[in-house]
């Protein structure tokens, strides 16, 4: 039911945008006067303004006496002031139109500013964002959806609630057996958290959330080989053996696309707008008259 | 007019053209298991919420609620928000941050009312004049008085009130509710391509999104709502709520048909919640037609609801105090309500046994024995139910109130003290252990219940069970590989061995790094005797009498803890012809609640306080004024103006000392609940 009024949107969403770009080149626009009331601050003249504006633009072209919305809605107006009229809806319409009453109607006016904002934020077939264009906005904004650093490495783990006093001793017997380890996995050694494992791939962030700052930084100094430690978390002492570091990266447009995409189409369409409002504001002349 | 009609068709075809030449430009990614760099096959815990509101959902949006689908899933990944209250300017007056990301998120805003706003927010909708709309736009303007709004609300949402059998869309949806239903299937696909766009299909899988929407039958105030989640976008053309299927039956059948059996490679699964705001009725044994339950429906149910949300928002659902077994911590969050409407309406009415779980468990294995299949054999999540796009918001220090059913606070200037009614919390966090942190892996774990749910928290739980697990297995660093080659992970169901003389169940946790330490491991039993279900509580691991507690000036914690805790234990009573499950709850150590920080950080005085006087002036004193609600016995921070209050008979006594009577903890212990193991006997 409402895919055609949808697209009825996008008819004045491109004759909009088109007329808008021409209003950018012209030599004069449309002149307009804005009444305020006088203590009316000045953000509150901008938005009365550019209100004034786009309701001016709707109606220039003819949205007020053509769009299908504002067709029924003074039809039912005067049905309701003409209750007995035998007359079809063309002709009420026709005389809503003469007595004015589309200019002053507050749904009349919700709706054509509605169409408007539409009109000003729409996306043209031909702006949509080709593969190229998303490809340039991912290397453009590369910092939008880069992937943190990741190191892969071996844990050992001591816990504090299980060996309390003996865990200093323990720690320090853990190191000389990680020492004499060779490049092998040090299996069975240490104790077992639930969601520990002899060998991980993490970020550095993660690894702060999951066993604190001292834990995350020394990963982070991506010392590869050499078994660190122990530094200490709230759960005990921790052995470290960093095997491999993943530096950041920039996933390709294959794999992100939709989130490139979404990214670039909210801010075209914030774009769009300013721009195409900017453009009617230069346009326009517009005189301000303050009353009480 | 024919210019018209020649502009629409060109138009029409330029959109579709516009519309298949954009997706072209963005293909869909491969999303196969095992993508992601730390991909770990004997799995890994991920967090998330299951239960997230935004400006869609008709109840936040009442509330002042603005944020959009996209700003829930930034602030998961880290990103402020803003909140309500807005300004005349627009301006949101306060902000709000998750202290640590996400893994995942679904977002579940109401499907009843999705198409509605969109109707009444867009003046191309034939709707959009219809009275209904009129009045929500005018509850919408910033000088609306607060009466209105909830008036209007009362109208509207009051549709889901309706018993099932008169449930309609609101008259504004027009003949056949056609504007809402195809307003809302633009809505649904908004919400799919946001899920789309939110999830991270790098091999870094820093983040995953469901797309989904919440079920919200609650018929007489009885709470019924599931969350409907889908595994990718493979999803339903429509998201059906109470008006297009009103009993669950019903929800269950169109997603199987439409889904589940479509062959489009499309899955989905429900989520129940909030139980204990049913009046009893939530785990029923009789169908919506009034027969009692088939071995068809048990199945369904069963196959559809792998697990439950025990907790959030709007209260605990695990077990009420005096109910069928001596379990002092059944007191958590428990709610003085015993339905929706009676939430809503802020009136105590006291909860019925039968709308918690440890009721639901037991049930189900009657329910077994008789028809074959457990309709209740429920995994465990948790979730915010935030109605303000905060999903994960859940700090019990920075609790600004999820809206959920309490105090929107959307008006300015707000309400002096308390940002949310005394009785509602920040709510908890759902854990799944899975491979990697993507859609497969993460549903997969939720169909296999292997799931836990925690009070906010995110302290880690495993737990499996086997038959010949050896007594020193916490000592083993290979734990987890052991335990999981030789038993069954939580979630999962022990077949009988007839060799082995009792089940033995290893629970290992580990605090959150940021919270407080572990103070003790629990394992609840149930058993089938009979006809006769029971229950019995076994301490395994850590010191219930460790003597932490909390300074309630400063909520600052007192006493040491345990940073990670592990158990190995063996059933010493049972019985291997009944039926029995087994879940684990970890406990904290002491903390302050929500209201305790709040008055913490206040400053107020309660020598003249008067409960009446602050009920009738409490809209009159300036925001920072937290005299009314710190001062209110039901904060539970006055045990001495409480202490002689006789609560046998709560109706006699006056307002004030009645407050004393529906006390809320002022210190909590957030804690752990992992899904069950099952044991079956052998038929």
């Amino acid at each position: 039911m409402l895919r055609p009024l949808v697209h009825f949107f996008l008819i004045g969403g491109l004759l909009f945008s088109a007329k808008a770009v021409y209003e950018r080149n012209a030599v004069q626009g449309p002149a307009i006067t804005v009444r305020v009331p006088v203590g009316a601050s000045t953000a509150e003249v901008e938005n009365k303004v550019r209100e004034a504006i786009l309701l001016n633009e709707a109606r220039r072209y003819g949205w007020d006496r053509t769009d299908p919305i504002v067709y029924t809605h003074l039809i039912r107006n005067m049905r309701f002031i003409e209750p007995d009229s035998e007359d079809d809806d063309l002709t009420l319409f026709q005389r809503a139109i003469e007595m004015n009453m589309h200019a002053h109607d507050p749904v009349v006016r919700a709706r054509l500013l509605y169409r408007a904002r539409e009109a000003l934020a729409f996306v043209p077939e031909e702006r949509m964002p080709t593969r190229t264009e998303l490809e340039e906005h991912l290397r453009t904004h590369s910092d939008r959806f880069e992937r943190e650093q990741r190191v892969r490495f071996r844990h050992v783990f001591l816990s504090r609630s299980k060996r309390s006093e003996t865990l200093a001793a323990d720690a320090r017997e853990m190191r000389d057996r990680l020492a004499e380890l060779d490049d092998s996995a040090p299996s069975g050694l240490g104790d077992p958290l639930p969601n520990l494992r002899p060998e991980q791939s993490a970020t550095p962030s993660e690894l702060e959330d999951d066993y604190g700052a001292e834990l995350a930084g020394l990963v982070q100094e991506g010392l590869i080989g050499a078994w660190r430690g122990p530094v200490s978390s709230v759960y005990g002492l921790h052995f470290i053996q960093v095997i491999d570091q993943e530096p950041a990266y920039v996933p390709p447009l294959d794999v992100i696309g939709a989130e490139v995409r979404a990214d670039r189409l909210r801010e075209l369409r914030k774009a769009l707008a300013q721009e195409r409002m900017a453009a009617l504001r230069d346009a326009y002349r517009v005189t301000i008259e303050r009353a009480p | 007019m024919p210019s018209s009609f020649f502009r629409a068709f060109v138009v029409l075809t330029l959109a579709f053209a516009s519309y298949s030449c954009s997706e072209d430009s963005a293909p869909p990614a491969i999303d196969e298991f095992g993508r992601c760099a730390d991909f770990n096959p004997l799995r890994q815990v991920f967090w998330g919420d299951t239960h997230v509101h935004t400006e869609l959902s008709f109840d936040a949006n009442m509330q002042g609620t603005r944020t959009t689908q996209d700003d829930a899933y930034a602030f998961a990944r880290g990103e402020p928000i803003a909140l309500q209250p807005y300004d005349e300017d627009g301006t949101p007056t306060r902000m709000a941050a998750i202290d640590r990301p996400l893994d995942f998120v679904m977002l579940s805003d109401h499907a009843e009312f999705l198409g509605t706003l969109k109707v009444c927010n867009d003046p191309g909708s034939p709707g959009y004049e219809e009275q209904q709309c009129v009045d929500y736009r005018a509850a919408q303007q910033f000088d609306a008085m607060p009466e209105f709004v909830r008036d209007v609300f009362v109208r509207i949402n009051g549709l889901l009130n309706l018993p099932s059998e008169d449930a309609a869309y609101p008259a504004l949806c027009g003949p056949g509710s056609a504007f809402c239903l195809d307003a809302g299937t633009d809505v649904w696909r908004g919400i799919v391509n946001a899920a789309q766009a939110a999830y991270d299909r790098s091999n870094s899988c820093t983040f995953t999104a469901f797309p989904g929407y919440e079920w919200s039958g609650n018929s007489d105030g009885r709470n019924l709502h599931r969350n409907v989640m889908f595994k990718d976008e493979n999803v339903t053309d429509l998201p059906y709520g109470y008006f297009d299927a009103p009993y669950p039956e019903e929800l269950w059948a169109r997603l199987v048909g439409e889904c589940i059996d479509a062959d489009s490679g499309c899955d989905v699964l429900t989520i129940p919640h909030n139980s204990n705001l049913s009046d009893g009725v939530y785990f029923n044994d009789r169908m919506a037609d009034g027969g009692l339950l088939t071995p068809e429906y048990v199945e369904l149910r069963n196959a559809m609801e792998p697990v439950i949300e025990i907790y959030q928002h709007k209260g605990a659902s695990e077990c009420l105090p005096g109910a069928a077994t001596a379990d002092e911590l059944c007191g958590f969050e428990i709610l003085p309500f015993s339905n929706l409407a009676t939430t809503n309406l802020e009136r105590i009415t006291p909860p019925d046994p039968k709308g918690f779980l440890r009721y639901a468990y037991g049930e189900g294995m009657r329910f077994e024995s008789s028809l074959g299949t457990n309709p209740f054999q429920y995994g465990i999540t948790a979730a915010t139910d935030t109605h303000i796009s905060a999903p994960g918001f859940v700090a019990e220090n920075d609790f600004k109130g999820h809206g959920g059913a309490g105090q929107p606070n959307r008006f300015l200037p707000p309400p002096p003290g308390f940002p949310d009614v005394e009785y509602l919390s920040p709510g908890g966090l759902t854990a799944v252990w899975a491979e990697e942190n993507a859609r497969d892996a993460i549903f997969s774990a939720l169909r296999r219940k292997e799931t836990f749910g925690t009070s906010g928290p995110r302290m880690t739980v495993r737990m499996f069970g086997g038959w010949d697990y050896p007594s020193d297995l916490c000592d083993s660093a290979e734990l987890v590989a052991q335990a999981d080659a030789a038993g069954v992970p939580m979630g999962g169901t022990l077949d009988p061995q007839p060799a082995s003389s009792a089940p033995v169940f290893v629970v290992s946790a580990m605090q959150d790094s940021t919270s407080a330490p572990l103070q003790r491991a629990q394992i609840v039993k149930g058993w089938l005797d009979g006809d006769d279900y029971q229950v019995r509580v076994f301490e395994i691991a850590g010191d219930p009498n460790n003597g932490a507690s909390v300074n309630l000036d400063t909520c600052a914690r007192e006493g040491e803890g345990f940073g990670d805790l592990c158990g190995v234990w063996q059933d010493p009573d049972f019985d291997p012809a009944q039926r029995a499950y087994y879940y684990a709850r970890v406990l904290e150590n002491p903390s302050c609640r929500w209201t305790t920080w709040q008055c913490s950080a206040a400053q107020y005085e309660c020598n003249d306080w008067d409960y009446a006087a602050c009920v009738a002036r409490k809209d009159e004193l300036p925001p920072s004024d937290f005299s009314c609600d710190c001062c209110d016995p039901a904060t539970g921070l006055r045990p001495a103006f409480c202490a002689e209050v006789d609560c046998s008979d709560p109706g006699l006594l006056a307002e004030a000392e009645e407050r004393c009577c529906h006390q809320v903890e002022p210190t909590i212990q957030e804690r752990a609940w992992t899904s069950p193991i099952w044991y079956q006997p052998p038929s």
